[in-house]
């Protein structure tokens, strides 16, 4: 029932994403796993194609990495010797992606779905998909999937604590790369903007109305202040524009004099 | 006052003489249309492109661990770098449109023939110098596309039978992109192109000079010139002299030019500079959809469609050749387009096909 | 003919001043980028230097950079710190420090300073420049 679910999200999450993103799969030298899963058929290949347009394949993290077993030897590839895990059960998914993403590991067996996991509650699969995950945003949280087992009316509250947030980080980010494409040396904010965005979204997972809307406050503080930071540098660049078309301006004047004073030799050729 | 400065260099230099013969007693034709000032265009960009180079000159590491950074520095600490580089990086892109429009001008009034084929073939080998200046200068900032650009266009060379691996190897200075290459392309760049450039410059220019502008072959009063089998300087009694009347024309259009190379380099840019260029060069991650610059579209196509690299390779060769050489083939004295119309036909297919290909190249 | 051709000489003229103007503007408007980026102001100007404390050993001298120049900081007795421009004030050659006689000496002309910067022999015309101390918690902060 999970896996069909999963499979469908998954599915229409690959069909709107799956252009351009072939080359990571080129980069990882293609390890064994994909040359082997993507010529076996059904759901023993979904995967491959599934990965491909994640957010783990952008940054270089395949299979070997959750999965375990070794990438570079086909005979060898899923001996739990070499690490292999297989494929978690419902209820071992946390401490599985826990090993990377400790901090929501602790948020959420902290909260009432981190509670509920082994009677039947969800896990990160349920609502991130397991090898199509995307980059975590507010739309994760929505009526169709949160009425799944409960009302929506909680989660609905937590989503409206922290959509302004949201939009202001996510702003931010965008902001940033707009920058980075013209050189301007954006790094240090775009680490503090990326480690504030885990740390927003590392909050949602104990489902705590309250805690979200104390927490809040910091977040707003310390994205206004990048904030503040960005509307500096774009004002320097709109002066440089406005320079600029002075500069450009000189010189197209300059062009039309010209052409007025060969003008009045032409007259006299 | 000034009178006094002159005589005082006349007396020593002959400077008089000197200025009257190539400005105000330097005559003209009548009717020389604007594409002439072409030339012009061009001697200020590449002065443009030297003094930028060597301004970022003083700021730039060559060496793969510094290199990326101290462009980072030159946009955002020192005073004005930005512009500096903006003005030397987009430069370059107006320097080849600007190349490829002077051209086209010259084939299309047929000034490349007789007795003006070593204006043509300095002037082909100057394009290629120019790209090669191109092709190295891109490498210089150690992003990803300058790595992965490079990596593609000297892979290239391996098409080529017999030596093509070696001749990769030899371009790179190993088997990968890598230190080796950054060390031979920025001496290639900052000194020996620059050299050879200059100094074909300077020949291109004695060549025009000394054998006389042609006549624009337009209007009813033109007459082909009679090509003696003896050394004749095309002269133009009754013309009009260069100074100040064409300088000024001159003048105007390096002005509307630069202008334009403002309106770029503070409004647009990105044009020229693709997101890749401003991530620091990884040799164990290819970017995806990785291309060489525009003006290479048209090879690294051309390279795609042939299933043989070395065809591929060929067909470009031929092309280049057949171009190098065509005051040598088209020997024919008529110069108006009008009464060439095999010539014509041929040059706007060319243009057809090299805008069809580049774009496909663009969009594959 | 010569009224067209004078009218088009006072055009000429008012034209080539206009044209001289602007190109006068434009070669400021670029020059002042260019010796802007040939000559940045150097960062660090009225900038303090922190040291921690433990780096000067009593009766050593602990040279660091203060504002783009070579500077040193002495602990002659515990809790006491001096700090001075270690530039000689003879021609900017950099002092060293001689523990065991208690002074500064220039090697390039045999200069010579006490610990508190004061002249002693050679051919230096003033003592070395003092720079102000202020004691935090662990650290000195220079300047």
């Amino acid at each position: 029932m999970m896996t069909l679910m999963v499979r469908n999200i998954g599915a229409l999450i690959v069909v709107f994403l799956l252009a351009g993103s072939g080359f990571s799969a080129a980069l990882a030298a293609e390890s064994v796993c994909l040359q082997c899963h993507a010529g076996l058929e059904g759901r023993l290949a979904a995967p491959v194609a599934a990965w491909d347009s994640s957010i783990h394949a952008q940054n270089g993290i395949s299979c070997p990495d959750c999965h375990g077993g070794d990438p570079t030897d086909f005979a060898m590839a899923m001996d739990p010797e070499r690490g292999f895990v297989g494929v978690p059960g419902h209820g071992e998914i946390p401490e599985f992606c826990g090993r990377c993403h400790v901090g929501v590991k602790e948020d959420y067996f902290d909260s009432g779905h981190g509670r509920a996991l082994h009677s039947g509650g969800p896990q990160c699969v349920t609502c991130h998909g397991n090898h199509a995950v995307q980059t975590a945003s507010l739309a994760l949280i929505n009526r169709e999937d949160c009425s799944r087992c409960h009302e929506y009316g909680r989660a609905e509250e937590i989503k409206a604590a922290m959509l302004d947030t949201d939009r202001l980080l996510a702003g931010i980010q965008s902001d940033l790369d707009g920058l980075a494409k013209t050189g301007i040396r954006v790094r240090e904010m775009e680490g503090e903007t990326f480690a504030l965005r885990n740390d927003f979204h590392r909050l949602f997972h104990t489902v705590d109305v309250e805690r979200v809307r104390e927490q809040t406050a910091a977040f707003q503080q310390r994205g206004g202040e990048i904030r503040t930071e960005i509307e500096a540098v774009q004002e320097e660049l709109t002066t440089r524009k406005l320079l600029g078309a002075g500069a450009a301006g000189l010189l197209f004047l300059v062009s039309v004099i010209c052409f007025l004073i060969r003008k009045t030799y032409r007259d006299e050729e | 006052m000034r009178k006094r400065l002159l005589d005082f260099l006349d007396v020593r230099l002959g400077i008089r003489d000197i200025l009257e013969q190539n400005l105000t007693k330097y005559l003209l034709p009548r009717n020389v249309n604007i594409w002439y000032t072409l030339g012009a265009v061009l001697l200020t960009l590449f002065s443009l492109q030297f003094v930028t180079g060597i301004l970022l000159l003083v700021y730039y590491v060559p060496n793969p661990d510094e290199a990326f950074k101290s462009i980072e520095t030159i946009m955002n600490d020192v005073p004005y770098g930005w512009l500096i580089r903006y003005l030397h990086a987009v430069g370059s892109n107006v320097i080849v449109i600007v190349l490829l429009l002077h051209m086209l001008s010259v084939l299309f009034m047929g000034s490349y023939k007789k007795p003006r084929e070593f204006t043509w073939v300095s002037g082909f080998i100057l394009f290629n110098l120019a790209l090669a200046l191109c092709l190295t200068g891109y490498l210089l900032p150690w992003s990803q596309l300058s790595f992965w650009a490079t990596t593609v266009a000297t892979e290239a060379a391996g098409a080529v039978p017999v030596i093509g691996d070696g001749l990769v190897r030899f371009l790179r200075g190993g088997a990968m992109v890598g230190n080796a290459t950054l060390g031979r392309f920025f001496a290639l760049h900052v000194m020996v192109l620059p050299a050879g450039l200059a100094a074909l410059i300077g020949f291109h220019l004695f060549c025009v000079r000394r054998i006389g502008i042609s006549k624009p072959p337009f209007g009813e009063e033109y007459v082909p010139t009679e090509v003696k089998d003896k050394f004749v300087h095309e002269e133009h009694p009754g013309g009009i002299p260069f100074f100040p009347n064409y300088a000024i024309k001159d003048l105007a259009v390096i002005s509307f030019f630069l202008g334009l190379l403002v309106v770029l380099v503070f409004f647009a840019p990105g044009l020229f500079i693709p997101p890749a260029a401003f991530e620091p060069a990884d040799p164990f991650t290819t970017p995806a959809h990785i291309k060489p610059e525009w003006y290479f579209l048209w090879a690294y196509q051309t390279l795609k469609i042939f299933p043989s690299e070395f065809l591929g390779l060929a067909s470009q060769g031929a092309v280049m050749a057949l171009l190098a050489l065509l005051p040598f083939l088209d020997r024919g004295r008529e110069r108006r387009p009008a009464r060439r119309p095999l010539f014509v036909t041929c040059y706007l297919l060319g243009i057809l096909l090299f805008a069809a290909i580049s774009i496909w190249g663009h969009y594959s | 003919m010569t009224q067209a051709t004078d009218g088009n000489k006072e055009r000429r003229t008012f034209l080539g001043v206009l044209l001289g103007g602007f190109s006068a503007l434009l070669v400021a408007a670029f020059g002042w980028p260019v010796y802007r980026f040939l000559a940045p102001q150097q960062v660090g100007e009225g900038v303090s230097v922190r040291v921690d404390k433990k780096d000067i050993p009593i009766g050593a001298a602990h040279f660091f950079s203060f504002r783009g120049s070579p500077a040193v900081l002495l602990q002659p007795k515990a809790g006491e710190y001096i700090a001075l421009s270690a530039v000689c004030t003879h021609l900017g050659c950099i002092v060293k420090w001689e523990a065991d006689r208690g002074e500064f000496f220039c090697p390039c002309h045999a200069g010579r300073f006490a610990m508190d910067g004061t002249v002693l022999g050679g051919p230096p015309p003033k003592p070395l420049e003092s720079l102000s101390v202020v004691l935090e918690g662990d650290q000195v902060l220079v300047g």
